[in-house]
């Protein structure tokens, strides 16, 4: 008895998911329902649109209501995963799904997936687009934002600039220089004499545990001091000419130095498998003297070493000099999304239409601030924003935006780096504090589409890294650089190169 | 009944539950520690303080992961994958596995062939993510369920299972006159409660830790399951610093609250086992029935 | 044969949705494969892109590393066949042998948990436990006067950490199946045994492990299948440069090559050739068990 019963439970859900299956079926496509007082919005229909991961439902996040309101369009937000979107993109534009807007992240590899559907002819030409319907659009992106998306002539492409600025640094116990008696190093002579200061004198009581300067396994060019042997960026200006650091002439030299301090243990012996947690759990637990990180982590490191250590007190570096006077810290650059309308959009139309709405003066500040007196004040002529609502509502606002308000949003984008002030000390001291020449934008960053660098550039950094990771450990030899740069050269290091030259030649640089 | 022990039993006695506290301490540690980073003060997760014990003990970060909307509409959409799919898998593995455990039919072992092939070869994502759209699928909870409903692992075992069952049971029902549905329905899945529990904890645990699934087939985030919402709480801070834009690197979530999403969304799989381990009771049925 | 087919329709009835199924999410798109002896583009689809027949499997078999990769996947995978395989078995039976049944469940319900735990969250638990400045197993080593080891970047150590954290992770969730296979011996035998005056050993040896003998062939059969994944995701999480030349394997080294390049025909290729491989020592097997124990798959 009761086994029947079990089974004809299983029976009904088994039918009402069938059932299921049939009726969302048809429900998915473009609803142009009118809800009645809506009479204005009766002709938009509804768009789709296709986004990088967030936690939060962009759908119920209170900008999506914000934006509704403003342009009058109803917008279904789907999401590409966290991990390895480029995967799952590829799928969803070779088979043709119909998203009005597909915006992606500005990583290289996103980058290099957006030129490639342009050339393959899966993306819509927004050039007469943009000219009809795009006034605001126009008037908010700047031309060299552009002509970075634009290929063959077309506008393919509506990007967000990343803002300008340092973003890392080396971050120092400055209680331990203070309590040996020493300034800020300057230069990397300076700083090596701090290391061994740390060393010796041991000013944090770790002994045997005591690390001086530790960095991230993944990343064997870390910031700052990578400047100063002139290899800020993946590729940089050498004589007139863009070098991939593999092929960098300082390259030999910073190997060298690396390896030294590896050798004498003034660098981490066990950098190798550090992760970012293991770097700042080093740091904060009184071990390290000098970590690599960015201002936007800094708040919680000083919680947490406050806690462990209340004397302690933390400072970035500033800009060291080289033996030949270089420097360098890496300036961000480039783009932090770029949006496409596929050419399986159904509203290309509309869509251009709903970006052009929310690049509209008062939607934009609105969407990217919020209401004064509400979600920010303005004073002394800068946004300051009121917590807790400004985080709560506007936190994730930068993820909605497709194209910026160039001129505007720099300004609001402010408000976001004083939500805390002592993340905004750490922002001000890297990015107004230093020398005129020590921030270096990577040029590569918005270079048009370049075949060959597309191609090889996450392989080729791949290689790099692992060899340079080898050589400061020291199990491969020095003169195993010249066999890596021979490799690097066949697997496609060279034919990039040529490339990215003639291109570099040509851009005005 | 009860012998006296001796000295012999006492020795592998003290052997195994000295093995069995060592595994089990071992292999509690990392839920301790997990558990312990989720209910600790920031400061002591970032400086690696804590380890089995939580330090500066709050309860804040573990009640703003489970009451945040992501969280719980995320949990409701596994557990109704996990269940409906269970359910559906189970009874779909059971029909299969019988038949496939009578070797006297003809086309058996090749129809077995068929299936373990499907072990090994797959057709990739792009062809797979093609027939879930060809089926109109995408976007619908069917594509997290339908797929996964006959695991050939799981079929296997079954089979296996059924192989061992002493053959007079059934020969007593068909002299009896007995039909196949109903030898199958009132007197084998009856006592075949270790299997079913066996198999229910697989499927139940499949389903609930499929990510592949959710990540190719779904992109409406109000069907996100619990597996798509960790990947975006835990994701690889090293890798995503590359391509992230300060505004989501001032959001990351500190290493508190991951852990405590890793603790609230691993728990409620948890508890299926103690749950089924009552079936796993040994031969009681068997004896009865035949008694 | 008709008519035993009209003899057995019931069967045949039952056997309908799961092969029903079967055809249309594995078969249905098995003709993925030919992505492996493609030039596969993904906007021309199968049938416009070009053929290259196997060159995919040449640019595998004659690329550098190739070897290295390939020693390094069959010895990781041969360890931990040998010494993680039997593992489970003997948990289940031991844990059969404890008499006191709330210890047997909780130990049952706590040796199963790792496996709930991503990769990279075990990974980075190992990499504090092991550190060599300052992890616990380091401060015991010192403490009796040994030097620390650096587990993580150490190539004489590396294998042994790979197989030692798999048997961590997996050993008590890969006993359920044994201790659910036990559960299924009749307890008749289990008396009769006793009345002979069986020792414990004896009838965990003459009763138990012979019980469970159908399922240990299966487990066994299945996994020489996954020979040539050593466990890609796990290495993944757990390498470095410094260890590529122990610990590389098929999965990872595939991984790194096609970063950036999305090669959908050449991963395929790979998968395709593990799957090959993998195929036939299932089949192997099989016979092999047929012919020793008289058991088979089919």
């Amino acid at each position: 008895m009761l086994q029947r019963k079990w089974l004809s439970v299983l029976l009904s859900v088994a039918l009402m998911l069938g059932l299921a299956a049939c009726n969302t079926g048809g429900g998915q496509q473009g609803d142009t329902s009118t809800a009645p007082g809506q009479e204005a919005n009766a002709t938009k229909p509804k768009l789709k649109v296709l986004y990088p991961s967030q936690p939060e439902d962009y759908n119920t996040y209170p900008v999506a209501a914000v934006l509704e309101e403003r342009t009058g369009y109803k917008v279904q937000y789907d999401m590409l995963p966290a991990d390895n979107p480029q995967d799952k993109l590829n799928i969803v534009i070779a088979s043709g799904e119909e998203y009005d807007a597909i915006a992606v992240r500005g990583t290289s590899a996103d980058k290099a997936l957006f030129a490639d559907y342009a050339v393959r002819g899966a993306l819509t030409d927004l050039t007469p687009l943009i000219d009809e319907y795009g006034p605001n659009i126009k008037k908010a992106l700047s031309e060299v934002t552009l002509d970075a998306l634009t290929i063959d002539g077309k506008i393919y492409g509506i990007g967000n600039r990343t803002m300008e600025f340092v973003g890392g640094g080396l971050l120092i116990r400055q209680d331990w220089l203070d309590q040996l008696g020493l300034p800020l190093p300057t230069t990397v002579d300076e700083f090596v004499y701090v290391l061994e200061q740390f060393q010796e004198k041991d000013p944090g009581g770790n002994g045997g545990q005591n690390i001086p300067f530790s960095i991230l396994g993944t990343d064997p060019f870390p910031a700052n001091i990578s400047g100063a042997f002139g290899l800020t960026n993946a590729w940089n200006e050498v004589d007139g000419e863009l070098l991939p650091r593999a092929l960098a002439p300082t390259l030999e030299d910073y190997v060298a130095f690396m390896n030294d301090l590896f050798q004498r243990k003034l660098l981490d012996n066990d950098f190798v498998i550090n992760k970012v947690a293991n770097l700042k759990e080093k740091l904060t637990n009184g071990q390290a003297g000098v970590i690599p990180t960015t201002w936007a982590e800094v708040t919680p490191l000083v919680e947490a070493i406050k806690k462990n250590h209340p004397e302690a007190k933390l400072a970035f570096i500033p800009t060291l000099q080289g033996a030949d006077g270089q420097m360098g810290l890496s300036a961000a650059s480039g783009f932090d999304r770029i949006t496409m309308i596929p050419k399986s959009a159904k509203h290309k139309e509309d869509i251009i239409k709903w970006i052009d709405a929310m690049l509209e003066e008062e939607t934009f500040k609105l969407v990217v601030l919020g209401e004064e007196g509400k979600h920010y004040t303005y004073e002394n002529e800068a946004y300051v924003p009121i917590n807790p609502i400004f985080t709560d509502e506007r936190n994730r606002a930068n993820n909605f935006l497709i194209g910026l308000d160039e001129e505007k949003y720099p300004i609001y984008w402010q408000a976001r780096v004083r939500k805390d002030p002592v993340m905004f000390e750490a922002y001000e001291f890297l990015n107004m504090k230093q020398p005129e020449e020590a921030a270096q934008r990577d040029a590569l960053r918005l270079a048009p589409y370049l075949p060959e660098f597309s191609k090889n550039s996450q392989s080729l950094d791949t290689l790099s890294n692992d060899t340079m990771v080898n050589l400061i450990f020291g199990s491969t030899s020095a003169g195993s650089l010249e066999s890596f740069r021979q490799r690097f050269n066949a697997e496609g290091g060279e034919a990039t190169v040529q490339e990215v030259n003639d291109w570099y030649k040509t851009s005005g640089n | 009944m009860l012998k006296k022990r001796n000295a012999k039993d006492w020795l592998l006695d003290g052997f195994i539950y000295l093995f069995m506290i060592a595994l089990a301490v071992m292999t509690l540690t990392p839920f301790l520690n997990l558990l312990a980073k989720s209910v600790s003060e920031e400061w002591a997760v970032v400086s690696g303080k804590v380890t089995i014990l939580p330090i500066g003990f709050q309860l804040e970060t573990l009640k703003f992961v489970v009451t945040s909307s992501n969280f719980t509409s995320s949990l409701g959409i596994s557990a109704l994958v996990t269940v409906i799919g269970t359910v559906m898998a189970i009874l779909l593995t059971a029909v299969t596995a019988y038949p496939l455990s009578k070797p006297q039919i003809p086309g058996v072992s090749f129809i077995l062939i068929l299936f373990v092939f499907t072990m090994l070869f797959s057709g990739g994502i792009i062809p797979n993510y093609l027939l879930i759209r060809e089926l109109n699928l995408l976007n619908h909870l069917g594509s997290l369920i339908l797929p996964g409903m006959i695991s050939v692992f799981n079929l296997l075992v079954m089979k296996s299972y059924f192989e061992g069952l002493p053959e007079a049971l059934e020969e007593s029902a068909k002299i009896d006159g007995a039909r196949t549905f109903t030898i199958l329905f009132r007197i084998i899945l009856p006592i075949s409660s270790p299997v079913i529990a066996t198999i229910s904890l697989f499927y139940a645990v499949g389903y609930w830790n499929d990510f592949f699934s959710a990540m190719l087939y779904i992109s409406d985030p109000a069907l996100k399951t619990l597996q798509i919402y960790l990947k975006d709480i835990v994701i690889n801070a090293d890798l995503a610093a590359l391509g992230m834009s300060p505004d989501d690197m001032m959001n990351l979530p500190g290493e508190g609250v991951r852990a405590a999403a890793v603790i609230a969304s691993t728990v409620p799989i948890l508890c299926v086992y103690p749950f089924l381990q009552k079936y796993f009771v040994k031969g009681v049925l068997i004896g009865s029935v035949k008694g | 044969m008709v008519r035993q087919i009209r003899q057995h329709w019931e069967m045949y009835l039952l056997l309908l949705p799961g092969i029903l199924f079967m055809l249309l999410f594995k078969y249905t798109p098995m003709y993925g494969v030919l992505i492996a002896f493609q030039d596969f583009n993904i906007f021309s689809g199968i049938g416009g892109s070009p053929w290259v027949g196997l060159k995919q499997f040449e640019k595998l078999f004659h690329s550098p590393e190739f070897l290295q990769v390939l020693v390094n996947t069959l010895l990781i995978s041969f360890y931990k066949i040998v010494l993680l395989f039997p593992l489970p078995i003997l948990i289940a039976l031991l844990l059969n042998e404890v008499r006191i049944l709330w210890f047997k469940k909780t130990v049952q319900t706590i040796v199963y948990l790792p496996h709930f735990l991503s990769w990279v969250i075990i990974t980075s638990l190992f990499v504090t436990i092991l550190s060599p400045s300052g992890g616990m197993v380091n401060e015991l080593i010192k403490m009796f006067g040994g030097s620390p080891i650096a587990f993580f970047t150490d190539n004489s150590v590396f294998r042994s950490l790979v197989v030692f954290t798999a048997g961590w992770k997996e050993s008590g969730w890969n006993a359920i199946i044994f201790i659910a296979a036990i559960s299924g011996i009749e307890q008749e035998q289990y008396e009769a045994a006793e009345i002979d005056g069986a020792g414990r050993i004896q009838r965990m040896l003459h009763i138990t492990l012979p019980g469970i003998l159908p399922t240990i062939v299966l487990m066994f059969i299945l996994r020489i299948g996954n020979v040539l994944e050593a466990g890609t995701e796990q290495i993944l999480t757990m390498y470095n440069p410094i260890v590529y030349a122990t610990g590389d394997v098929i999965g990872t080294y595939v991984y790194r090559m096609g970063l950036g390049k999305l090669d959908y025909s050449f991963s395929t290729a790979v998968g395709l050739f593990n799957s090959v491989v993998g195929f036939l020592l299932v089949i192997f097997g099989n016979q092999m068990s047929k012919k020793l124990v008289k058991r088979s798959i089919w």
